[in-house]
């Protein structure tokens, strides 16, 4: 079992070895079956990296998400005011709220066309969202479920005054992990795949046949022989 | 190699997360559904054909068992002997850091006995300048016996809720109705999503996967009347001609609360009748007896609050 | 003549015994699964079709089907398979005959009470570990061990130096679904309660299924495919990218069947990742399977083997992107929970993995009775029944799903979604009927194949005489 490392990208054991694995490959039949020794074709290793990225890009939180109180926060600090107090009707004072946010360049603008909200709605709400905020809490953690603001039952990161952020994180140890366990998956199969004879070499087939056991004890691949009982 | 793969793959999945997990306390609503569903609501030697036997009561008392004087009214969880303890009195641990040492240490829940049968209570207290629910055991505190509680409560203020979840599991409900709010968007209406820590203590949890109906987490919050629940469950096509859930008549055993004989055959066909427009009103649905499987299930089901 | 084998010396059974008694077993199962399925599904479009008997209720019907298909009909179909292709592949005889028997008879009566008691309504609760734990533990020592302790001495005995890529997933899958029965029913040993129980019940699962089911489904296709086409397999060493990329990358996204629940948020982040990964085995084996059909496509269109083989094939790659994109974040939110899980639950059973053991049993009787199909037509029939049934109950579950979802969204109430959904429950179970009845035909296919096939000549092969008359 002896190893080489001159040429990793070609293969790590030496070519006497090759060799006779190739030779225990052509001689042998497993049940009238032949194997190749073709590479992956290229354009299926794009698609395993395209493979790979995606599936990091589509785990983000990107949609999906209940209404959180924070998106609230700014239409409950204005709807008091004499300009939209001044306003014919509800429908007018949440239009109002609407455009001066977006105008503002609020973060929450998507938010608010996502998750439309009556005025009677935001008056139940209100309560709840100025008590939270008096509590000094971190208003993206809490959602808004019908006529009451709950505290959301993401299990996130903890923050470093030991509270849990209750929203679904964009990084935290399951994506490290994830990398850490992508590197070892391709390191680990680079290194089973590169032992085998290069995809260079293919066998020749058409002389395959069952061997005798006295054959079989003969050849070896690796070094290893195998003792047929 | 293989090993070391599968090994490595089992230590994230599994030993990982058990640590979040079983670092997690319980919130009041676990303790309230461990002492309401008992040790496990689905198959268990103690309940081998899941009918509901070996199951605690929720009753409601508004007097002192041992006075009979009013009080406020507070809800008690009564384990008749030999009713399987849950999780959290067995084991304590299962409580989470804080609930556990108040339950042992003011709770008394180490004194109380399966063979003696005990009552239970959900309180809250202080741990080390926090604030955790536990488990208080009446017996031991108060002297409540099971017997006292569930005389003073009476039956109109008992709920079966226990039995009933076994009924679900056993009914199969939890294939269609889900007892889980999703987080991200869902029906305002179903209600909020339950907590990590609302779960420590119950099996099975029946969260369901595949959604033909509404989820019940909370329905009973939206929906407390048990007139509208009988006949549902008798028969759906009573109160929602579009439904498509099964008939759970059989529920309601071979008699009703008078000891009466039901005739399903009469009833089935006199409500094909109806359906058919040939009868004004739909057939009567009968009254359950008071310990029918059907009793313990609406008991269930009016509990999600 | 069970009987005299059973108590007989094991020289005494001829070779190949036990996988013909576990292909009629699992045929049967098939049968009486995709019937409890159609069954089923005539309840969810018509409630009260069959009503007042308390043991046709959906909710007791509803488990007994997924087990006896998965138990009976897949499972049962693999070990067949196994019997067979484990001792071709080592140019040997199958370790002990007799052993395979009484597996095979300790099966059927443990999954037939199993699913009686299921039926019954003595179940744990618990979604894919239905069964009450004294049934696991039966199933366990009685049926796995034996099956494997089979298998894993076939493969020691072999007369061949090498062992194909086949007989690794045979050996590895056998091995990991122990692991899985095993520490996916800890929560019943041990009474595990609480989102332990949640999450162990789905690690339970998607092991199952990414262990058991998708692994020996393909290796089934690594073996059919080069033998029937006479092609040499494409790539050993993309064989090897698959066998590894299974065992690391589908052993770990147990959570994202839990993606709503409150589990840790870093274990769905990671179980996520790892679920689009999925698609690395995936993307290996199809490619594999493919390109050794090099040459040889026009086999898809006249073998029956390999039309069936290739077609499971070829689902497989709507499954795996169906599979790894449902299950994140930006997807999910959306669609879980609806009736596409459960079209897409079908894809994986009855489509990429029903399709490859249909042509292994297909294949292995004719080998094993040393007899022609009785019926090439029957054959056909059978094949467009299972793929336009499927077909129909797809189509129409993911059109349903998606009704579902947009209304979950939009917050339409329940019963409107119910309504809306009506048509496509009626196709379902029509689609079902379907797979239903051709498997009827099929039986009787196999059964007259038995008695009144064409030998084969020695020295011939069934593929190559499929044509002549």
């Amino acid at each position: 079992m002896t190893w080489r490392f001159d040429n990793p990208l070609r293969t790590l054991t030496s070519d006497e070895q090759n060799k006779t694995a190739m030779e225990v490959w052509e001689a042998e039949s497993m049940g009238g079956i032949m194997e190749n020794n073709n590479r992956l074709p290229q354009p299926v290793v794009y698609l395993l990296v395209l493979t790979i990225i995606s599936a990091y890009l589509i785990t983000f939180p990107l949609w999906g998400q209940r209404p959180t109180a924070a998106i609230y926060e700014e239409f409950v600090a204005a709807m008091d005011s004499p300009e939209v107090q001044a306003l014919p009707n509800d429908a007018a004072r949440m239009d109002y709220l609407l455009k001066q946010a977006s105008e503002s360049g609020s973060k929450y603008a998507t938010p608010h066309i996502n998750h439309p909200i009556s005025m009677d709605d935001l008056r139940t709400i209100r309560p709840q969202i100025e008590a939270l905020k008096a509590q000094g809490v971190v208003l993206d953690d809490y959602t808004v479920v019908g006529n009451k603001v709950v505290l959301a039952n993401f299990e996130g990161n903890l923050r470093a005054d030991g509270t849990q952020v209750r929203q679904q994180p964009w990084w935290d140890i399951g994506y490290t992990i994830d990398i850490f366990y992508v590197i070892y998956f391709c390191l680990a199969v680079l290194i089973v795949v590169k032992r085998l004879p290069p995809n260079s070499v293919q066998p020749r087939h058409g002389n395959e046949r069952m061997l005798s056991d006295a054959e079989i004890a003969e050849l070896s691949v690796h070094g290893q022989k195998r003792r047929v009982a | 190699m293989f090993g070391a793969a599968l090994s490595m793959s089992m230590f994230i999945t599994l030993v990982m997360p058990s640590f979040n997990i079983f670092s997690v306390g319980s919130t009041a609503l676990a303790l309230d559904k461990q002492l309401t569903y008992g040790f496990n609501s689905g198959w268990n030697p103690d309940d081998m054909f899941l009918s509901g036997a070996n199951k605690p009561l929720k009753v409601l008392l508004k007097q002192d068992p041992q006075t009979g004087a009013a009080t406020e009214p507070v809800h008690a969880y009564v384990f008749p002997v030999n009713a399987r303890f849950p999780s959290g009195i067995l084991h304590p641990k299962v409580l989470g850091a804080g609930s556990d040492v108040l339950s042992v240490e003011q709770g008394k829940i180490n004194e109380a006995s399966e063979a003696q049968g005990a009552v239970f209570l959900v309180r809250h207290g202080e741990h080390e300048g926090a604030s955790y629910p536990y488990i208080e055991n009446a017996t031991a505190t108060r002297g409540w016996t099971a017997d006292a509680v569930l005389h003073a409560a009476g039956d109109a203020n008992t709920s079966h809720a226990g039995a009933g979840k076994t009924i679900f599991v056993r009914e199969g409900c939890w294939w269609c109705h889900t007892l889980l709010p999703e987080q991200t968007q869902d029906f305002q209406y179903f209600g909020a999503p339950p907590y990590l820590g609302d779960f420590n203590g119950e099996s099975p949890t029946a969260f369901g996967s595949d959604r033909k109906a509404p989820d019940l987490l909370h329905v009973g919050s939206r929906n407390s009347s048990k007139e509208w629940m009988m006949m549902h469950f008798f028969n759906p096509r009573l109160v929602q001609p579009h439904s498509i859930m099964p008939r759970f008549d059989y529920l309601w055993g071979k008699t009703d609360a008078d000891g009466n004989k039901i005739d399903y055959a009469a009833w089935r066909k006199e409500f094909v009748q109806y359906r058919n427009g040939e009868r004004i009103t739909p057939p009567e649905v009968p009254n359950y007896r008071s310990d029918s499987e059907i009793r313990y299930l609406i008991d269930f089901v009016l509990n999600l609050k | 003549m069970l009987m005299k084998y059973l108590f007989g010396k094991n020289e005494d059974i001829p070779p190949g015994t036990a996988s013909i008694f576990f292909s009629f077993s699992a045929i049967v199962w098939f049968i009486i699964g995709t019937g409890l399925g159609s069954f089923n599904a005539a309840k969810l479009a018509y409630p009260d079709w069959v009503t007042g008997f308390e043991f046709f209720a959906f909710g007791k019907m509803r488990q007994v089907h997924v087990m006896a298909v998965i138990f009976g009909w897949i499972s049962m179909a693999f070990a067949a398979a196994m019997m067979y292709i484990t001792p071709a592949l080592g140019n040997t005889k199958l370790w002990s005959e007799k052993l395979g028997l009484w597996s095979c008879m300790n099966w059927n009566i443990g999954l037939a009470v199993g699913l009686f008691t299921l039926w019954m309504g003595m179940t744990s609760g618990r979604e894919y570990s239905d069964f009450i734990y004294p049934i696991d533990l039966i199933l366990l020592f009685a049926v796995l061990i034996p099956v494997s302790l089979n298998v894993w001495m076939t493969i020691a005995k072999r007369r061949t130096q090498g062992i194909y890529t086949t007989n690794w997933f045979f050996a590895a899958s056998l091995f990991m679904l122990m692991i899985v029965l095993l520490v996916g029913n800890l929560p019943e040993y041990f009474h595990l309660t609480g989102l332990t129980e949640a999450y162990l019940t789905w690690w339970n699962a998607h092991n199952i299924l990414g262990l058991w089911i998708t692994p020996v489904a393909a290796a089934i296709a690594y073996y059919t495919i080069p033998k029937i086409t006479g092609n040499p397999l494409y790539s050993h060493r993309i064989g090897h990218l698959h066998f590894w990329s299974i065992v690391i990358f589908y052993s770990t996204p147990a959570a994202h069947h839990l993606m709503s629940a409150p589990l840790p948020e870093w274990l769905k982040s990671f179980a996520s990742v790892e679920g689009v990964l999925i698609l690395v085995p995936a993307i290996a084996f199809v490619s594999n399977i493919l390109l050794t059909l090099q040459g040889k496509w026009n086999m898809f269109v006249e073998n029956i083997e390999v039309r069936f083989t290739v077609t499971g094939v070829l689902l497989a790659i709507p499954l795996n992107m169906q599979g790894g994109f449902q299950q994140t974040r930006s997807i999910n939110w959306y669609i879980h929970g609806t009736g596409w899980i459960v079209a897409h639950a079908h894809l994986a059973l009855l489509g990429f993995s029903t399709f490859i053991e249909v042509a292994a049993v297909y294949y292995g009787l004719q080998v094993l009775m040393k007899r022609k199909l009785y019926s090439l037509a029957l054959a056909n029939f059978h094949f467009w029944m299972l793929l336009i049934g499927f077909s129909i109950y797809w189509i129409a579950m993911t059109i349903a799903g998606l009704i579902q979802g947009a209304g979950k969204i939009y917050e339409v109430p329940y019963i409107d979604i119910v309504i809306a959904e009506h048509p496509y429950m009626i196709a379902r179970w029509f689609g079902g009927t379907l797979v239903f009845l051709g498997n009827c035909v099929w039986l009787y296919n196999m059964w007259m194949t038995a008695r009144e096939g064409t030998p084969v000549p020695a020295g011939r092969m069934v593929h190559e005489l499929a044509y002549e008359r």
